[in-house]
């Protein structure tokens, strides 16, 4: 009875969230095809072509649209994600490794830590911005400024994702590589690390995706040189044409390329878990 | 000469305040087999991990062969440990989980590969050295467990529980290898288990532990037969206990007075003063049941001076033994057995009876 009524109704919302996930990414990719260089970000489609893609690479001739001015912000946007990558998943292990001794103020330190995705990203970058200019009296960059705006962002994320999978972690493997004469730090890089890789990718991936596509804290703190997503807002004030529209698709086909890589990698470490938990099990 | 190992007043305190060990004095002679024997949080397993060097020492002196070790990481310890989970390297092979000691060493490679050939020849751990032991019974990976604590040649091997993970069939053979691996290496064992069959069948001595305490530290045969403590008494064994108040005591002779009347006992240990509150321990081997048609004096004369009427509730032949359930006048219940041939046709269910005991067989406790 209960699930003769819940069910269409599951259905159908799950059908909204599809649609609204995914309809954006289908409109965009539909008129990304648009015909150019007449053709505009609108329906109906005058002939398909790939002309902005080829636009997008300055493989088009001449014409009166500008070349889209994301190249170098896309280079920078990507050095900025992965820079940011490593160092809060470097400082997340660490930082969620030293969660496992209850330590004296733990819990503040711990909530100190967690602000850092709560905060409102406007103030954390306009804070950034004020502090760099008026009290520390140094320029703004997006290697300086705005990187550290986002590890602080980023770094809770990574953080929490490591304190789960250390949580569930059997420390009695690490204390058998004690007992076997081998040095802590052996032990980690040896036998803990391999055993929480899969952790480690998944932090690795939420530092890196929510660096990429960062816009309040960076918008304040980034100084001159912008990254993709202000780069990319950056065209809307002016007029827009197709092309951001198969930068759009090509930027979100990276992303799923990610995601795919992602996927195998942490298939394979459960995998290897799951034969873990097979072990423990039978004990 | 120094003890392979030593622990004298050692004592943990947690953090919060909770003692988690009391005083606990030990010394270990090369080549002994030690079990730690007691209800689960009486405190075995944190003495273990304290000669590990998983948990700190609050006070007291850890020694072994005569160097202090107190303050030692568990890696610059001589000792190794065998968990009760087994918690072998998942990622490994075999051959890499029993390597791995010996390869961050930095054993010469040729050594490191005889001595791990060796040892996994000899746990019978050859044919499957290349798997991962994920895929392995819970019999293989003791041994992988084992073969990878023992390669690296410690003083003391630590054994947490090491066959409670096992079915009941698989512990006795284990328990078997691991007795004769013992005695073929000659290094010392220190084993923890709640089960005392297993303390008893495989150490040389048992420490018996209740509540952070030593509560006796014995021979199996001597704990057994003559417990020092009450609580001893109740966790060892099948005792039956029967308390009572000391009256004259001449050459060791102590005679009870109990609910029963008038019992003798024998005190092996400290003296006993008179009007001291006493405990006989009586364990159910000791016991003779006698028919209750006998005449009272005949029946004290069989076996010893001690006799206590009973009820006989229950009799059961089970293969060659015979199981008797009796009733005490106190209302205790008793359950013991002996062989049919003692029993058969002389005992009658429902009637009533006699137990009777020898004063040596039984021990007086003070308390």
């Amino acid at each position: 009875m209960e699930s003769r009524v819940l069910k269409p109704i599951l259905a159908v919302y799950v059908a909204a969230f599809l649609l609204f996930l995914y309809g954006p990414f289908v409109v965009l990719t539909i008129i990304s095809f648009q015909q150019g260089p007449e053709g505009g970000p609108q329906f109906p489609i005058i002939e398909w072509s790939t002309y902005w893609y080829q636009h997008l690479f300055g493989l088009t001739p001449p014409s009166r649209i500008a070349p889209l001015p994301v190249g170098e912000a896309l280079v920078r946007s990507l050095v900025l994600a992965f820079m940011t990558m490593v160092t809060s998943t470097v400082l997340g292990v660490m930082a969620a490794q030293a969660f496992r001794k209850r330590f004296r103020g733990a819990n503040v330190i711990f909530y100190l830590i967690v602000l850092g995705m709560m905060v409102p990203g406007v103030l954390t970058g306009l804070g950034t911005s004020l502090l760099a200019n008026n009290i520390i009296g140094i320029e703004r960059h997006w290697y300086s400024t705005a990187f550290a705006s986002h590890v602080v962002y980023t770094f809770p994320f990574a953080f929490l994702v490591m304190l789960a999978i250390l949580n569930r972690f059997d420390a009695s493997v690490e204390e058998a590589a004690w007992s076997l004469g081998v040095s802590p730090i052996t032990t980690f890089r040896r036998v803990t690390f391999p055993l929480i890789f899969p952790g480690v990718l998944s932090a690795m991936l939420f530092a890196f995706t929510l660096s990429l596509d960062e816009f309040p804290r960076t918008l304040f703190a980034s100084g001159r040189d912008q990254t993709l997503p202000l780069a990319i807002y950056g065209t809307f004030s002016v007029e827009i044409h197709p092309n951001i529209f198969a930068f759009g698709v090509l930027t979100t086909l990276f992303s799923f390329a990610l995601l795919s890589v992602y996927g195998i990698l942490m298939a394979m470490s459960v995998r290897r878990a799951r034969k873990m938990a097979m072990q423990e099990d039978i004990t | 000469m120094a003890y392979d190992l030593q622990l004298s007043h050692i004592g943990k305190v947690y953090d919060n305040g909770t003692p988690a060990v009391i005083d606990f004095n030990l010394d270990v002679d090369k080549g002994e087999f030690i079990a730690f024997l007691g209800p689960s949080g009486c405190g075995k397993t944190t003495t273990l991990r304290m000669i590990a060097g998983f948990e700190t020492i609050t006070s007291g002196d850890l020694m072994i062969r005569g160097k202090r070790i107190n303050d030692l990481a568990p890696e610059q310890r001589p000792t190794s440990m065998i968990f009760q989970n087994y918690a072998l390297f998942p990622h490994m092979t075999v051959r890499q989980n029993v390597h791995f000691g010996l390869e961050v060493k930095k054993t010469p490679v040729a050594e490191a590969n005889r001595k791990v050939d060796r040892i996994l020849d000899k746990l019978g751990l050859t044919e499957v050295a290349d798997v991962r032991p994920t895929r392995l019974s819970g019999g293989q990976r003791q041994r992988i467990a084992l073969a990878r604590s023992l390669v690296v040649e410690p003083d003391i091997l630590l054994l947490d529980e090491p066959l409670g993970a096992l079915d009941a069939n698989l512990r006795k053979s284990i328990q078997n290898e691991l007795k004769l691996l013992q005695r073929d290496l000659g290094i010392t064992f220190v084993f923890v288990t709640h089960a005392q069959s297993e303390a008893l069948a495989l150490s040389d001595r048992i420490v018996v532990m209740n509540a952070g305490r030593v509560e006796q530290i014995s021979a199996p045969r001597e704990l057994y037969t003559r417990p020092s403590s009450l609580f001893v008494a109740r966790f060892i064994g099948a005792n039956t206990l029967i308390s009572g108040t000391a009256r004259t005591s001449a050459d060791g002779q102590v005679q009870v007075d109990s609910a029963f009347g008038p019992l003798a006992a024998i005190a092996h240990g400290a003296a006993v003063a008179p009007g001291a509150a006493v405990s006989i321990v009586l364990p159910a081997e000791a016991m003779h049941v006698l028919p209750g048609t006998l005449p009272e004096a005949e029946a004290r004369g069989t076996h010893g001076a001690n006799v206590i009427p009973c009820q006989i509730n229950r009799l059961q032949l089970v293969g060659h033994i015979m199981q008797i359930a009796l009733t005490f006048p106190n209302g205790d219940v008793v359950s013991l057995e002996g062989h049919e041939d003692k029993y058969r046709g002389l005992l009658v269910a429902g009637a009533s009876g006699y137990v009777a005991w020898s004063p040596q067989d039984a021990t007086l406790i003070v308390g």
